[in-house]
């Protein structure tokens, strides 16, 4: 299902590809594949209707600038809109700083804890855990197994029914400590004494940061509980648990929209070292279920932008293993061949599987084999003959049948290129216009 | 229980109904060719159209759902109007007739929290019972659409399951496992279901079958001691199936009636741990095995209770938290996924607050009582 969703918004997004103008049915379709991942992934559907009216409204209005194609307008548009949604990056200060934690029962307020113990002492600062969740049994005893593993002091009592008093003892004890974390009771937007609480909570502490926890998996609620927490203490960070999951975390997004806050820390797994920074792209790229879309952006871009491939040569079917070199330097600077060759300007043809099923090690020695070539027999390997693959063999230490692999490889790609390029002019001229915005997700 | 939802279908029912009922009145007395009818289809739809797209521009949440006292008014007044009627008149309804009817419902239900896949499913029941079928003009539209929503409804949540009857029926000690991924509130419920057993005049042992998460030993720990139940416990790290084990056999040598067994949380693409979990069915023979996921939870709900259903299986699920979340969409998600009865709800924090449950208590609940 999952799956057969991020291909459809691939799909959506490839019928943009080659288009000279903004095509509003494309875009619709696109539009409406969009939402349908953004729902699935548990993004509030108020918030996946105003932000997709905005994208559609900007697609369809902003002229692409100039050199970049539709698709990759419409991309950019689609990212920056979904980047804006996720608030301004936080900084995470190594200031001396109390940090109060929130959230409903089972968020995994109390692991959380822990792993940001570890983060400010990995920092090199003086750390201590106050655990005042009095109500669920073993909450205490989850706190200080945790925080016993690194040494960090937790101040607790699980006897004692009054979250105030431990609070305030709490932070007496730990006046020498630099960075104190305080667990709090899980809670819900609709239990008005324990949101009472908190309130009490957060004025006895005067926290510098109030952090709402929010499980990957929430849904629709997620909207609403922020909102509740941030009018009762004032939310300014979010932190996602549970990512290792499954869950795509959407109802995070709905939390940092109602709080005007950001996601600051993402919980990844079961050990106390699990936990990073938010990092918005690998985010988007989660949850819409495909690629790295800003560094294929990025990517892409440096790419267009360099004069190291003949483009217009290669278009006219002069594909050389001058070429094919390049590709493979190139190779070494950017990851595997597939998405290499995805955002090198060839269109949309189809290389076959096998032109793929090269390993990095083979390339480099194709690499060197290369290398013992001379630029007469880079430009026109049709003059290789049996003596000078005999010499190239020799020359780069590999035998004549390597050099033969090598030169049926480079038949291979020369074949996929021809094949695209038949078809007439017609098709030229389609390839022409994908020049913008090249096949560059696949 | 789920008042959001109820609330909001009751909107959209009365929706249905409308546009059920400008069909009808708008289509020509004297019956039948079709084109007639959906010539009058035709400027009922028109006739809608301008309030209509002023309507969805706020989108379906934020209208006020009329309450049921005003629903009956409107069918007390149909049926006088049909009296005057041929009675037995057909009409059909075309897709158009439907579309921001049912657009709306795919709207409530999404944020409701019924799952993507579920609430294409649901939708295309409605679409399918309702568009191009012949209707007896006697039905009122509330019936033709509360029918049709039941349907929809039945046919995701499936029968349900008697655990009083199914233990009283068993061989002793019938064995209970628990399973979820983390955070759902497993070991609060067992703490909840073994108070509802004891109340039902059995006796309950539970297996601390969560020995990886710190301080969860301490925690059923306490709830067993508050409750007055035996528990069987390792120390932390021990090996889940083990103490599983002894907890059976304590419950053999004792004669004691329920095995409730608690695991630790897991997430359904470990590999390791829910194979972990298999061997923990292997040794520990639940009779029956309790899915326990959250009403908070969103769309993620489908996918973990369609693997955890795959890869071990189960009886029944538990929902919980339903108290912070009125809307109860994933009871709906997580029934059509697994398509096994709900057996119990976890609506609070105390010991007393779990709802033993049956579909059609649930569709009642979620569709009013009239239905």
């Amino acid at each position: 299902m999952l799956d057969s969703l991020s291909n459809s918004l691939k799909d959506a997004v490839k019928k943009l590809a080659g288009k000279a103008v903004v095509d509003r049915a494309a875009v619709d379709e696109l539009i409406r594949d969009l939402q349908r991942a953004l729902i699935q992934a548990d993004v509030n559907v108020r918030l996946v209707m105003a932000l997709s009216q905005s994208i559609k409204t900007r697609a369809l209005e902003e002229e692409p600038p100039k050199g970049m194609g539709v698709r990759d307008h419409v991309l950019r548009i689609v990212y920056q809109e979904l980047v804006s949604m996720m608030g301004p990056e936080t900084e995470v200060s190594l200031k001396p700083q109390t940090i109060l934690m929130a959230g409903l029962q089972g968020s995994g307020k109390t692991t959380t804890t822990a792993k940001l113990c570890r983060y400010f002492q990995r920092k090199g600062l003086k750390v201590g855990a106050i655990c005042c969740d009095n109500f669920r049994p073993g909450a205490f005893a989850q706190l200080q197994t945790l925080c016993q593993k690194i040494n960090v002091p937790v101040f607790g009592d699980p006897a004692e029914k009054d979250a105030l008093k431990i609070v305030k003892e709490g932070m007496a004890a730990f006046r020498d400590v630099e960075v104190i974390i305080v667990d709090t009771a899980g809670r819900h937007a609709l239990e008005d004494v324990l949101i009472e609480e908190i309130m009490q909570i957060n004025a006895v502490v005067k926290a510098d940061h109030r952090w709402l926890v929010i499980d990957a998996a929430l849904g629709q609620g997620a909207r609403d509980q922020a909102r509740r927490f941030h009018e009762a203490i004032g939310i300014d960070g979010v932190v996602i648990t549970k990512m290792d999951g499954t869950a795509k975390g959407g109802g995070a997004l709905s939390a940092v929209a109602e709080t005007n806050s950001s996601i600051v820390f993402i919980g990844s797994g079961e050990t106390i070292d699990d936990l990073e920074r938010f990092d918005p792209n690998g985010f988007i790229s989660r949850m819409l279920g495909m690629g790295d879309l800003k560094a294929l952006v990025e990517r892409a871009e440096e790419v267009m932008g360099g004069d190291d491939l003949d483009v217009n040569a290669m278009m006219k079917g002069k594909f050389t293993l001058k070429d094919m070199y390049k590709q493979l330097e190139a190779l070494n600077k950017m990851g595997p061949l597939k998405q290499v060759l995805s955002m090198l300007p060839l269109g949309g043809m189809n290389v076959p599987n096998e032109v793929y099923d090269v390993t990095s090690v083979k390339m480099e020695r194709y690499r060197i084999m290369m290398d013992s070539m001379t630029d007469d027999e880079m430009d026109d390997p049709s003059l290789l003959g049996t003596s000078r693959i005999h010499r190239i063999a020799m020359g780069s230490g590999s035998s004549v049948d390597d050099v033969r692999e090598l030169i049926k490889y480079y038949k291979m790609m020369q074949r996929a290129l021809k094949g695209f390029k038949g078809g007439g002019r017609f098709s030229m001229n389609r390839m022409m216009k994908q020049f913008g915005g090249g096949d560059k997700l696949l | 229980m789920f008042e959001g939802l109820k609330n909001k279908l009751k909107g959209v029912r009365s929706r249905f109904g409308a546009s059920i009922e400008e069909h009808i009145e708008e289509s020509p007395v004297v019956s039948l060719p079709s084109q007639e009818i959906y010539a009058g289809e035709e400027s009922s739809h028109q006739a809608e159209s301008i309030p209509e797209d002023h309507q969805v521009g706020e989108l379906s949440g934020k209208r006020i759902p009329p309450s049921g006292k005003e629903t009956n008014p409107q069918k007390d007044g149909f049926f006088t109007k049909v009296k005057t009627l041929v009675t037995e008149r057909e009409f059909i309804l075309s897709e158009k007739d439907l579309e921001e009817p049912l657009f709306e419902l795919e709207m409530i239900l999404l944020e409701s929290d019924v799952a993507l896949s579920v609430t294409d499913a649901i939708i295309a029941h409605m679409r399918q019972s309702l568009i191009g079928n012949h209707r007896k003009i006697r039905q009122s539209p509330d019936e033709i659409v509360t029918a049709a929503l039941k349907n929809a409804l039945r046919e995701v949540l499936g029968e349900g399951l008697d655990l009083v009857g199914f233990i009283r029926s068993h061989e002793k000690p019938v064995k209970i496992l628990f399973t979820g991924v983390n955070g759902t509130g497993k070991t609060t419920s067992i703490a909840k279901v073994g108070a509802f057993l004891r109340k039902e005049g059995f006796s309950v042992v539970i297996g601390a079958g969560d020995t990886y998460r710190a301080g969860a030993t301490e925690q059923i720990r306490v709830h067993a001691e508050r409750l007055g139940i035996r528990l069987i416990h390792h120390q932390e790290g021990a090996d889940p199936s083990a103490v599983l084990f002894d907890a059976v056999e304590y419950a053999q040598a004792h004669g004691v009636d329920v095995v409730l067994a608690d695991t630790a949380g897991r997430f359904h693409n470990r590999a390791n741990l829910m194979s972990q979990l298999e061997k923990i069915r292997r040794i520990f023979k639940p009779d029956l095995i309790f899915y326990v996921d959250e009403a908070t939870a969103g769309n993620d709900a489908v996918v973990r209770a369609a693997e955890f259903e795959k890869t071990i299986g189960a009886d029944g699920v538990m929902l919980t938290k339903v108290d912070m979340d009125k809307k109860g969409g994933s009871a709906i998600s997580i029934a059509h996924t697994i398509g096994k009865p709900l057996v119990f709800l976890g609506v609070g924090q105390e010991y007393e607050d779990i709802v033993h449950f049956t579909p059609d208590l649930i569709i009642n609940e979620i569709l009013g009582d009239d239905a």
